[in-house]
């Protein structure tokens, strides 16, 4: 019986001391970067798993495309062949609009702002933590990611790294109820910052003069404020404005362009220039 | 080859970190049951004497770095879990699988409870429905982990 009890004791302070340096961890964990070392390389260790996590889904599409009829192929194609030229043709004009708008910097005086290079990336996972808005990349910092770079889908801005592994990264969603991205309206120019509120349609814009010229439908692109994201990349549409009469202030909640919750291919914008204000 | 056997352990958890991580749908997904804790409540009721609070210590850190929550968050509800556990275990083995379950649920609830005190404190509220429907779903698996698990326990021939 004293035996038994002098175990239960030792259990008692080994208990209590790990949880302790689990505090301790907790703590270091949030407010440095101590860790990051360690998580990724534990995460590098734990990919594999992730790769097994996201195969059935894989194989999902692989079968899907194997399957697809000859016919949806051919229509695919004619389809794709339409958009590629109604893109071309855009882009002979977005030529001659960029020299002008270079030619024109120029004359003004201010630095010619150059197109961002990009690394194309995949979805590996989505953070199953349901009070994160997290998704895991295929890329890494082999490949060139590095933390606070953004990422966008084909419509617009997804979020940005904020861990980076070797072959992984995770990503932010600006939708994560930790995040915020400074936005400007493109109709007048309105600066404003849009929250996350933790579901993938809808931003809000906190804060906003009750007599802010807003309409539902406005468009609103990055204002490259703040230095982390690079400006007027197509962040949300407003979709619907709420006054407080009471404080003088309207909550506009605006839906994202980019599909957060679909999109499986990624691109992560490696930032050639200062991402300082124009 | 003796060692060899252990390794049903460890591999059960890993399945649990699977488990938790195999994405599923918005709405099924805050009722997800934390397989880990499931597994560490069978395996430290079954072989008290190898799977003890290092092993919820490390696999919590595992569940934390794949589920991108701070280091410590899960370990620390896990640890205290399997402590519990230890002090009761000898009683709770005798008892009928739903009487177990009971017991279960408490174990995940106060699980829950500090991962939710600690998410709130991060500023992250839990929704009501989500932090009693987990561990109720728990609790409804556990008949058939305890047999899974049981199972594979006897298959392997460890006591």
């Amino acid at each position: 019986m004293n035996q038994l009890q002098f175990q239960l004791r030792g259990a008692t302070i080994q208990a209590v001391l790990l949880v302790i340096v689990c505090i301790v961890l907790m703590f270091v964990d949030q407010r440095f970067n101590h860790l990051e070392v360690v998580r990724s390389n534990i995460s590098l260790v734990l990919s594999p798993l992730r790769y097994l996590v996201s195969l059935p889904a894989q194989t999902g599409n692989w079968v899907g495309e194997w399957f697809s009829s000859y016919h949806d192929l051919l229509s695919e194609n004619k389809g794709l062949k339409a958009d590629s030229r109604i893109i071309n043709a855009r882009l002979q004009k977005m030529q001659v609009l960029q020299a002008e708008n270079t030619r024109l910097r120029n004359l003004l005086g201010s630095a010619a702002r150059v197109a961002d290079e990009v690394i194309v990336a995949e979805l590996l996972s989505v953070d199953q933590n349901p009070y994160r808005q997290l998704i895991e990349i295929n890329k890494g910092s082999l490949d060139g990611v590095e933390t606070g770079q953004a990422v966008i889908d084909a419509y617009g801005i997804m979020g940005q790294a904020i861990h980076v592994n070797q072959n992984t990264a995770t990503i932010i969603l600006i939708s994560d109820p930790e995040h915020a991205i400074p936005v400007q309206f493109i109709r007048n120019g309105t600066r404003s910052i849009a929250f996350g509120n933790g579901s993938t349609d809808q931003l809000e814009l906190r804060y906003l003069p009750a007599t802010a010229d807003i309409k539902v439908g406005d468009e609103l692109v990055t204002s490259g404020l703040g230095g982390r994201f690079p400006a007027d990349y197509p962040v949300a549409t407003v979709i619907s404005i709420t006054e407080d009469l009471v404080n003088g202030f309207v909550s506009v909640l605006v839906e994202p362009q980019a599909r957060l919750d679909s999109s499986r291919e990624v691109l992560v914008i490696k930032p050639r220039y200062s991402t300082l204000p124009r | 080859m003796l060692k060899l056997r252990y390794w049903v352990i460890y591999l059960s958890l890993v399945v649990g970190i699977i488990l938790m991580i195999l994405p599923l749908p918005e709405w099924v997904h805050i009722y997800r049951p934390h397989w880990v804790a499931l597994v560490l409540i069978y395996w430290s009721m079954a072989m008290p004497n190898r799977v003890g609070l290092w092993t919820a210590f490390f696999a919590g850190i595992l569940v934390d770095v794949s589920q991108g929550t701070l280091f410590g968050q899960h370990a620390m509800g896990l640890v205290i879990v399997v402590f519990i556990n230890q002090n009761f275990y000898q009683r709770i083995r005798v008892l009928s699988l739903v009487q177990q379950a009971l017991y279960v649920f408490l174990l995940l609830l106060i699980n829950q409870v500090i991962t939710v005190w600690i998410e709130g404190y991060l500023g992250r509220p839990t929704p009501f429905g989500a932090f009693l429907g987990a561990p109720a779903i728990g609790m409804l698996i556990w008949p058939w982990v305890f047999i899974t698990l049981r199972d594979i326990r006897r298959k392997a021939h460890l006591n």
